[in-house]
């Protein structure tokens, strides 16, 4: 039992030092052939990579991960064949260590899965002998064309890094958020002290330690966040070898282009960012890429750009993925989205496109391969609403089409209002917060059962915070506030009692005993010391009955 | 979720089953088979409802006085909330509705009982916390299989102590057993 414990984290630490490994090996097998095909037979990585592969070897040796061990020494002899031999510079070669590097990541990401993955390990090595033995050339001297090797944020670690299990790190942010709440019961107390004795030379220093306290925590708390960064080239790594055997399935010839790998982001949102930008940059080679002939008669290059770009604002992370395509056909979206019974707000194309991002439009039918972007934009936009981000789409007939998204940097700490409803406190990410109206008598109508309200001129559906909540308690007297909560373009509100302020907590899951809740995404620790659930404002804009 | 806040008077159908078993038990304590290897079993005891149980003390972490606890919405309903201890976030399990009582009425001597469940640590909310048992294991005998029956097949088996009978629990399965039901 405890062995298996161990092991099971010794896998781990096996695939978080080596997936960055065999990502670099990828790419700078992809950028090799890149290369070659455009005729320029250098090959500096190869030398550059030959560590690599022995790091990669010898890991997996000792491990005892077989299937990984020998992919990784046929590449090594394969890439020593290319390095050493010109002539062994083909397309053939490259393919292979463009496949066999690909092979390595797909193994290493599922190494904690037993010992899967041998019989292709088997078949793989089988075919570079094969290879090697075919074109035994007699040995060149190795012609070391030492290229400047360019520098990778994910290769070797500096000698002023250190590698830490991301649980540490999540300790350390429980254990802050535990001198959080001690910090704002020590305010708490001093204020009732401070009013109960007056002024006195002892209140006044204290007055400036509970001060500066305050910006200390303030202070920890951005550096512990910085701790928990990582460049969003996590994620982008994985999509130079995705994009490239995609294209070569749809015979397409797309280039992409990365910018900001290295902007930083909560691994609380790089995990949940990958998904919906795969659906991005797959719809956009399958779809938004015209074919190689329809590029060319539009008097476009051959080869279509992809972009991927990633810019850091204050607190937002934005990401946009654009291509050079045909673009979204407005007319074919405004004609199925009134098949769906949809109408946009106005015939503008930004309010047309807008539609696709519509639940059940792209999904709806096969036709969405046609008419605009293919499946799943839908699902991708509402998991970058969960998260509180945002997600746009821009595009013009013939030039292509650019989707930005915006995202929170974490969600490990949560600015909150918090609010009571039937003396029961919940915090509400403000990212999900439109406004908090305070309820006019009359203001409150009731349409079909459902209350409704005038809001910025539009109706919205607002839903009784004790029913939804089930607080289970009758009452009778009105609520004094809503709160507008958002995701994406849907509103509604959400009558409470009192509004408390607003408050950074810190994000704790709910046990699995707990079930899983709708309207509940997480728990905190108020100032007080009490528990108050995260109200998933998301979810709850997202229910179609809140009776 | 509407939880009624009286206690009934009479004890759930299970318990009853219990007492009514209990004089055939001491007859059958010794022909009973029951395998549980140690010579002796450190228990805390608890009461539910005038009944008292038992669980081994190396499953239970610390007794704890109930202060605020947390409700959470649409949670099971055998889920009282949540409570922070020390900056942990712990479900609180009302134990008394898996056993087919109503929920407890707080009183000063209820008590939250932090045990470690299949790595997870959790609350059981109980009457009281009597005393730490120690227990004879060949004392423990099976409980009648008509107690076993749907509500109570997490009920290990039971003890004859004196005048006292101990109910001894399977808090795993009293746990997994998906009463799981939403109010």
């Amino acid at each position: 039992m405890d062995n298996d414990h161990a092991f099971a984290e010794l896998i781990q630490e096996y695939i978080a030092e080596s997936l960055p490994l065999a990502e670099a090996v990828s790419d700078a097998f992809l950028a090799l052939e890149r290369r070659w095909q455009e005729g320029d037979a250098a090959a500096g990585e190869v030398v550059e990579l030959k560590g690599t592969l022995h790091t990669l070897k010898g890991n997996s040796a000792m491990m005892g991960l077989r299937p990984m061990q020998v992919v990784a020494h046929a590449l090594e002899d394969l890439a020593a064949r290319v390095a050493a031999d010109e002539r062994a510079r083909t397309e053939a070669e490259s393919a292979l260590l463009v496949e066999g590097a690909g092979l390595l990541i797909d193994l290493i990401g599922a190494a904690a899965d037993a010992q899967s993955g041998s019989g292709e390990a088997e078949e793989f090595v089988a075919r570079v002998r094969r290879r090697l033995e075919a074109d035994a050339a007699p040995a060149v001297p190795l012609r070391l064309e030492r290229r400047r090797a360019e520098r990778r944020p994910d290769g070797a670690p500096d000698a002023g890094t250190v590698r830490v299990d991301f649980r540490r790190l999540d300790t350390l942010l429980e254990i802050f958020g535990e001198a959080m709440i001690e910090q704002s019961a020590l305010t708490e107390v001093y204020r009732r002290l401070a009013a109960r004795i007056g002024s006195s030379a002892e209140v006044t220093d204290l007055d400036r330690v509970v001060v500066s306290l305050r910006a200390t925590m303030k202070r920890l708390e951005s550096a512990l966040m910085q701790t928990r960064l990582l460049p969003i080239s996590t994620v982008f790594n994985r999509f130079p070898r995705a994009v490239r055997d995609l294209a070569r399935d749809e015979q397409k010839q797309v280039r992409l282009v990365i910018e900001g790998g290295d902007t930083l982001l909560d691994k609380t949102i790089l995990d949940r960012l990958g998904e919906p930008l795969v659906h991005l940059v797959s719809n956009a080679v399958v779809h938004g890429v015209e074919s190689e002939a329809e590029r060319l008669r539009a008097g476009k290059p051959a080869e279509a750009v992809l972009s991927l770009r990633a810019t850091a604002l204050a607190d937002r992370v934005v990401i946009s993925v654009s291509d050079d395509g045909r673009g979204l056909e407005t007319e074919r979206i405004l004609a199925k989205a009134r098949a769906l019974g949809l109408e946009p707000a106005s015939p503008t194309p930004a309010d047309v496109h807008g539609l696709i991002f519509v639940p059940g439009f792209s999904t709806a039918e096969q036709v969405s391969h046609v008419a605009g972007r293919g499946v799943g934009l839908d699902a991708a936009a509402a998991a970058i609403h969960d998260l509180g981000g945002g997600i746009e789409v821009a595009s013009e007939a013939g030039r292509g089409t650019r989707f930005t998204l915006s995202v929170p940097l974490t969600l490990a700490i949560v600015r909150s209002l918090i609010v009571e409803v039937d003396r029961e406190r919940y915090a509400v990410p403000l990212s999900h917060v439109a406004e908090t109206v305070r309820v006019e008598p009359g203001a409150l109508h009731e349409i079909n059962r459902q209350g409704v309200v005038m809001w910025r001129g539009s109706a919205i559906h607002v839903a009784d915070g004790g029913r939804l909540l089930g607080t289970g308690t009758t009452r009778t007297a009105p609520r004094n506030y809503f709160v507008v909560l958002f995701a994406g373009p849907r509103h509604r509100g959400l009558l409470v009692d009192r509004l408390v302020g607003h408050q950074d907590v810190v994000v704790k899951g709910l046990d699995p005993t707990l079930g899983r809740p709708d309207v509940v995404s997480g728990a905190t620790i108020l100032g007080d010391g009490r528990v108050a659930c995260i109200l998933d404002a998301a979810g709850i804009v997202a229910q179609r009955e809140a009776a | 979720m509407g939880r009624s806040a009286k206690t009934p008077a009479t004890p759930a159908p299970a318990l009853r089953g219990v007492l009514e078993f209990a004089d055939q038990l001491a007859a059958d304590a010794a022909a009973a088979q029951v395998p549980l290897p140690p010579a002796q079993l450190h228990l805390i005891t608890f009461r539910l409802d005038g009944e008292e149980f038992g669980l081994p003390v190396e499953t239970v972490r610390e007794v704890i006085r109930v202060g605020d606890i947390t409700r959470v919405p649409q949670s099971p309903a055998h889920i009282r909330g949540v409570i922070n201890l020390r900056g942990r976030i712990l479900p609180v399990v009302e134990i008394r509705t898996r056993l087919g009582l109503a929920p407890l009425v707080p009183r000063s001597t209820a008590r939250i009982i932090v045990a470690e469940v299949r790595g997870r640590v959790l609350g059981l909310l109980v009457d009281s916390v009597a005393q730490v048992q120690k227990v004879p294991a060949d004392r423990v005998v099976a409980a009648p299989d008509e107690v076993k029956s749907a509500h109570t097949d997490y009920i290990t088996g039971v003890v004859q102590l004196y005048e006292r009978l101990l109910i001894l629990l399977d808090l795993a399965r009293a746990l997994d057993a998906s009463g799981a039901t939403h109010p």
